[in-house]
């Protein structure tokens, strides 16, 4: 269960919160001005709904008027004047409020959905050295709750901006005009409200912020208990973490009491300040009238303003906190949206695609970007690779392959092997050095082009919620039904699936939950035999499929590698023992490199490692020497 | 979306009576806020009353409009009875009894909280102890999901329905309550018409909301798949550009995208028109207020000032009424989630019967034609017969689905088992307490479980304070130490997402290390080592191998290189032990272990002969 409170990823939330950056919200209002019909309309809405909250006492105070001139002079009173102007009022207030929703409603889901968009599209362009340190779950709070989040304060916030300064100019103009020195008192408890406002709704908002970070650690403790619960039982833990979920429960207990406390203080002394202002104004107004220069309805209007006045500073003091403490999460998700992709093309590639797509260009010689479709060659020469320089994962490496070449990979975890095909694949760019495609450095060709022209398979293979069929398909998205089936044979993934009672069709599971690894393993080599690609890379690909099945794949493993640039990490012997070239790395570095018979003369790494991995050689060591030896 | 397991169509939990029945130990507090509400409430309607009489006694230059208790604190307190000073002195009572009522809302707003929060964390408590000890079959068929969203969620429901929505609907009835004598003592005609939109709005309310619970429905559920898809887009990223598909999920997450904004927009629109309308109900109660009062003052049945007590009252009590038929809607959400919740709360336990053990068990292991099916299938083992003695390693090999877990299972009395007998140094399992019974058994599985903590504290699930030695040792045993030592914070390190990736072989060791930490008298390595490299392997068995004695050991295996030197080899097939012997007299007959054999055999030799053909090369 991911939550930012629990975790560091450089945002400080507290120094972010501490002053408002007008900056970060302009380039965030951008989002606002791509709907400029229904901002217009949004701020008209909130006008006349403001003002129409302040005629609202003054339709009181002319029928006040009406009956006590008729009381006291006998005047006609044509109470159905203001009958039809309270009508009038509320029609023009039900259509501004209907519309300041419908508006606010349309900005604010339209902004999140395009921060989403635009957070997506970035996502799928960045390298995958913005995923080494931004998890999943971070990556997903930004696109879920704080889109939402952002987008509610830019809609509602705007609106009340607007609605909130209308009615507090347009109720300071009315009390002015009818008696200044009166508004002056009522005025004067303004900036006590203020202050008291925004203090108390940052509070409120901070002890919510802890509420939500105990409860995604609750949430958390539930999910760990029912994932784990065989081992919890296996391991009798049950009083043991009822006793850590219980201070989890009490820590969530005393955030929520607190944030309610701070509430449950606000609210009562808002409207005491608020009665303080009503008060002033009955007792300055009422001396006021008894010295004969106040009308009862004057300080009736009055009276009613002051019940009014505070609601818009509240709301502005609401906002303002919230923006406040959510200016981490505007941050955040810029980070997300601004972030530019370690590896992109160059403007000359780009131009040249550009170039391509306007040629017609029916051979299919070319690739999108003008160079040749067809891989002959890899070459690696002295690629270096580092995410911290004094750190190398690789180390000059020197490697050519060609077109038909199978090219084993062995060596200890942490060696480098899956960089090195990261690297090939262009997930990562070298630190030092050049990958050349028949002669050219890859960086002249497009990436999606080379990686369009990549299949690999994964030993975490990922299998997509939706038919095994669909899945399959993933790697052609144009595959016939038959195709898919064939290149399920061909990776041994055929017998299983149709022993699934609904076949192909069958759901493959969120994630792939129904199926094990291994035939998690087999649909994603169904996959990326469908592909075809140009280059395959496997990491660890049949891992976790059982010996029997393994053997029986070995046949139409071999039938795909062929043809191919094809690169193999492999525990298993069989899968080595078949490459047309074998390199061993270790510290990132090519110990050994050649055939199976070349490299078993050579009695170096590999020798060791395929002594070691042979059943008798092991087995001798077992009885030899019955002393752990690490 | 939702596969929902735990079966809610059943409405014994669904009712009202749940609500009242989950207050318990809380009613007290509930009731305390309830009464601080009436005194708030009546404070707040004390203002515009003490207003009202002030602007009548000014307005006519007439005492007798006063309120009495302001006229003899007039005199009392000032000396005379002055204009001004009753004034000043209505100013001051109100601001005075607003505060009062003031610290009245306090009280309510603690209580209510104090109340609620106590409840919710009851609810968690239980909620997660009945997690941890329901019986497991309980988890063949849940969804993870939807249990935690129970949790969760729908705790979450019902904690804001006891803080806000229990004392909302109590507000708005209380107002109503204690508005209505007030306005009908003073002009029982105006207060009449003062109240009679109120029921329209709160049936209106009610029943809007209850139409519009299938929008909300249908928008959680868009909400939901797009979250879903994005979610399988960020953890298959590298599927996504290893095939260069970023075009095709942009245009997926796109669909789901624009899908939720649309249906969130229409229950935006379905809220435009509600409050519009809804809104002009409210006004024109108070248009009807102004205009009827009006024409009753002009009759010279209302003063000025009761007019402005009703206008205030009416425009106090019309925000929590038109509230109350939201609120409404929010019970029938809130039982709703009592419902869920109850679901898992009244899950049978594992039952407790026992015969007294304690000490170490020896670890024999005895069964006897046992059977065992899962709660809706076909049988697992069937007449399934062993004897372990203690100290034996015992390795089980058999296709997938042969019912080698299940065997552990049933040893664990994680299921119950049909018939047979499955005994524990001689002592039925079944009767065994279950918690002496799997302290003396140590698993680990082929996808282990680490909790999302340090490495340290992941150990120490094994066996609590143990030195750091034996820590050390059981590292090193399980061939991880070198690895731990190797990471930043070593023992310290995360695992997780908020540390170190753990590769599957890594976590396999680490949960090794642990059940070898809690030093059990039984082991269970239930494919346990698939994903280690077979030269780890080796140090590890043979590490194993030193411990013998100490445990009695079961190991299940693909690998030949894992079984192969066990005391004994057990071959299940469908249920049923087919093959038992060493590997030696295992090898020799035909079956399913020979298979296996003859598969590692053909690769021995190949390897063999690579190695005789390297040295015959090494001596040319």
């Amino acid at each position: 269960m991911y939550d930012d409170e629990n975790y560091d990823d450089g945002f400080d939330e507290e120094a972010l919160a501490a002053r408002i950056n007008l900056d970060l919200w302009k380039k965030l209002f951008a989002y606002a001005r791509r709907y400029p019909t229904e901002l217009k309309w949004l701020a008209t809405c909130a006008f006349f709904t403001a003002l129409m909250e302040v005629a609202y006492p003054l339709l009181t105070k002319g029928v006040v008027d009406a009956v006590d001139g008729h009381l006291k002079h006998g005047t006609d009173p044509q109470l159905w004047v203001w009958g039809l102007g309270y009508l009038v009022c509320t029609i023009i207030i039900c259509f501004s409020i209907g519309g300041f929703i419908w508006m606010a409603g349309k900005i604010r889901t339209h902004i999140s959905h395009d921060i989403r968009e635009d957070g997506f599209h970035n996502l799928q362009r960045l390298s995958f050295s913005f995923y080494d340190y931004r998890p999943v779950g971070w990556l997903m709070a930004r696109m879920t709750s704080d889109s939402e989040r952002l987008s509610n304060i830019l809609a509602w916030g705007f609106l009340d901006l607007v609605w909130g300064f209308t009615m507090m100019i347009g109720i300071a103009i009315a009390m002015f005009v009818m008696d200044w020195k009166l508004a002056l008192v009522v005025f004067s408890i303004l900036p006590f409200l203020a202050w008291i406002s925004a203090r108390f709704q940052r509070r409120i908002l901070k002890s919510a912020r802890m509420v939500r970070a105990t409860n995604s650690r609750i949430t958390g403790s539930f999910n760990e208990a029912i994932m784990g619960v065989l081992t919890s039982k296996s391991f009798v833990r049950e009083d043991a973490n009822q006793q850590e979920f219980s201070t989890l429960t009490n820590k969530m207990h005393g955030a929520s009491v607190t944030n309610l406390r701070h509430a449950a203080v606000y609210l009562p002394l808002v409207i005491t300040m608020a009665s303080l202002a009503t008060g002033l104004a009955l007792a300055v107004g009422g001396m006021d009238m008894i010295a004969g220069t106040m009308a009862v309805s004057t300080l009736i209007a009055f009276m009613a303003y002051t019940r009014h006045f505070f609601d818009p500073i509240e709301q502005l003091g609401h906002w303002f906190a919230e923006m406040q403490m959510a200016q981490a999460s505007a941050e955040r998700i810029l980070s997300l949206i601004e972030a530019e992709p370690a590896i992109k093309d160059s403007p000359e590639v780009e131009a040249a695609m550009a170039i391509q797509a306007q040629r017609q260009d029916e051979s299919r010689q070319f690739a999108a970007d003008g160079g040749a479709a067809a891989i002959h060659d890899i070459e690696l020469a002295n690629v270096s690779f580092a995410y911290d320089p004094a750190k190398p994962v690789l180390d000059n490496i020197n490697l050519k392959v060609q077109r038909g070449e199978t090219i084993a990979i062995v060596g200890p975890t942490g060696g480098g092997k899956s960089t090195l095909v990261n690297v090939i694949c262009r997930f990562y760019e070298p630190t030092g050095g050049q990958l050349l495609i028949d002669g050219l450095d890859y960086r002249n060709r497009s990436l999606h082009w080379l990686q369009s022209n990549i299949g690999m398979v994964l030993q975490n293979a990922h299998v997509f919620s939706g038919s095994i069929m669909e899945n399959i398909r993933y790697g052609r998205l144009d595959a016939s039904d038959a195709e898919v089936i064939e290149a399920a044979k061909i990776a041994g993934a055929h017998d299983f699936i149709t022993a699934f009672p609904q076949g192909y069709a069958s759901d493959a599971g969120e994630s792939g939950s129904r199926l094990s690894a291994g035939q998690k393993q087999l649909v994603s080599f169904a996959r990326a035999v469908l592909a075809d690609p140009q280059i395959l890379v496997m990491d660890e690909a049949t891992s976790s499929v059982d010996t029997e099945t393994e053997q029986r794949i070995q046949e139409g493993m071999q039938r795909v590698l062929a043809g191919r640039i094809a690169f193999v990490i492999a525990h298993r012997l069989s899968t080595i023992r078949g490459a047309h070239r074998i390199i061993v790395i270790e510290e990132g570095r090519i110990k050994e490199q050649g055939s199976h018979a070349e490299l078993m003369a050579a009695r170096g790494h590999y020798f060791d490692l395929y002594r070691q991995q042979s059943l008798q050689e092991a087995s001798r060591d077992l009885l030899d020497d019955p002393q752990p030896a690490s | 979306m939702n596969t929902t397991v735990v079966d809610n169509t059943d409405t014994t939990n669904t009712n009202y009576g749940g609500l009242w029945r989950i207050t318990q130990g809380e009613r007290v507090r509930y009731l305390v806020a309830i009464v601080a509400m009436a005194f708030t409430n009546l404070c707040m309607f004390g203002a515009p009353i003490i207003g009202g009489h002030a602007i009548d006694v000014i307005n006519k230059e007439d005492f007798s409009y006063g309120h009495s208790t302001l006229l003899w604190l007039t005199e009392n307190l000032t000396g005379e009875l002055s204009y001004t000073g009753y004034i000043w002195l209505s100013a001051a009572a109100s601001l005075v009894i607003t505060a009062v009522g003031g610290v009245f809302l306090y009280v309510r707003g603690r209580m209510a909280a104090q109340a609620s929060e106590n409840i919710a964390r009851r609810v968690r408590e239980a909620l997660y102890k009945r997690l941890h000890h329901v019986q497991a079959q309980f988890y063949d068929t849940a969804d993870t999901g939807d249990l935690v969203q129970r949790c969760s969620s729908d705790v979450e429901t019902l904690r804001v329905f006891l803080v806000s929505d229990v004392i909302e609907i109590g507000r708005a009835i209380m107002l109503i309550l204690c508005v209505m004598p007030i306005l009908f003592s003073i002009h029982v005609e105006l207060a009449m018409w003062s109240l009679c939109m109120m029921p329209f709005l709160v049936v209106g309310a009610y029943i809007f909301f209850s139409k519009v619970k299938q929008a909300f429905q249908v928008t959680d559920e868009s909400e939901g798949a797009m979250t879903a898809t994005l979610q399988e887009n960020l953890t298959g990223i590298r599927v996504v550009r290893a095939f260069a598909r970023q075009a095709h999920e942009i245009e997926r997450f796109g669909t789901k995208n624009a899908d939720f904004r649309n249906k969130n927009f229409h229950l935006m629109k379905l809220m435009a028109y509600y409050w519009s309308i809804s809104d002009f109900f409210s006004m024109s109660q108070l248009g009807i207020v102004l205009l009827a009062g009006g024409y009753f003052a002009l009759q010279g049945s209302l003063t000025v000032g009761d007019l402005f007590i009703f206008m205030t009252c009416a425009s106090i009590v019309i925000w929590p009424v038109r509230q109350l038929g939201r609120v409404l809607t929010d019970t029938g959400k809130a039982v709703i989630s009592l419902g869920r919740v109850n679901h898992i709360l009244e899950e049978p336990e594992e039952p407790v019967r026992y015969a007294p053990a304690s000490g170490r068990a020896a670890g024999h292991i005895q069964a006897e034609t046992l059977n065992f099916a899962y709660a809706d299938g076909e049988p697992v083992l069937r007449d399934l017969s062993i004897d372990i003695p203690a100290g034996e390693t015992l390795a089980i090999v058999g296709p997938p689905g042969s019912g080698k877990t299940s065997f552990v299972r049933a040893l664990l009395r994680l299921y119950p088992y049909q018939s047979g007998s499955l005994k524990l140094d001689g002592t039925e399992v079944a009767d065994l307490d279950r918690f002496w019974l799997r302290a003396q058994v140590g698993v680990v599985l082929q996808d282990p479980f680490l909790y999302s903590r340090s490495i340290g504290d992941n150990l120490a699930v094994g066996r609590p304070q143990a030195p750091h030695a034996d820590i050390v040792r059981a590292c090193q045993e399980a061939a991880i130490h070198g690895a731990i030592e190797s990471f930043p914070a070593g023992f310290e390190e995360m695992v997780g997402e908020r540390g170190v990736t753990l590769s599957g072989g890594q976590r396999q060791r680490l949960a090794l290390a642990r059940a070898l930490l809690k030093d059990p008298p039984v082991l269970v390595l239930d494919d346990s080592l698939s994903a280690v490299d077979t030269g780890t392997e080796q140090l590890i068995l043979s590490a194993l191998k030193a411990r013998k004695g100490r445990q009695t050991t079961l190991i299940i295996a693909h690998r030949l290189s894992s079984v192969m030197h066990a005391d004994r080899i057990m071959v299940l097939d469908n249920g049923r032990c087919v093959q038992l012997g060493t590997h030696e007299e295992l090898a020799a007959q035909p079956g399913c272990y020979r298979r296996l054999c003859e598969i590692q055999g053909a690769l021995d030799e190949q390897i063999a002969q690579d190695l005789a053909d390297s040295r015959g090369g090494e001596s040319h």
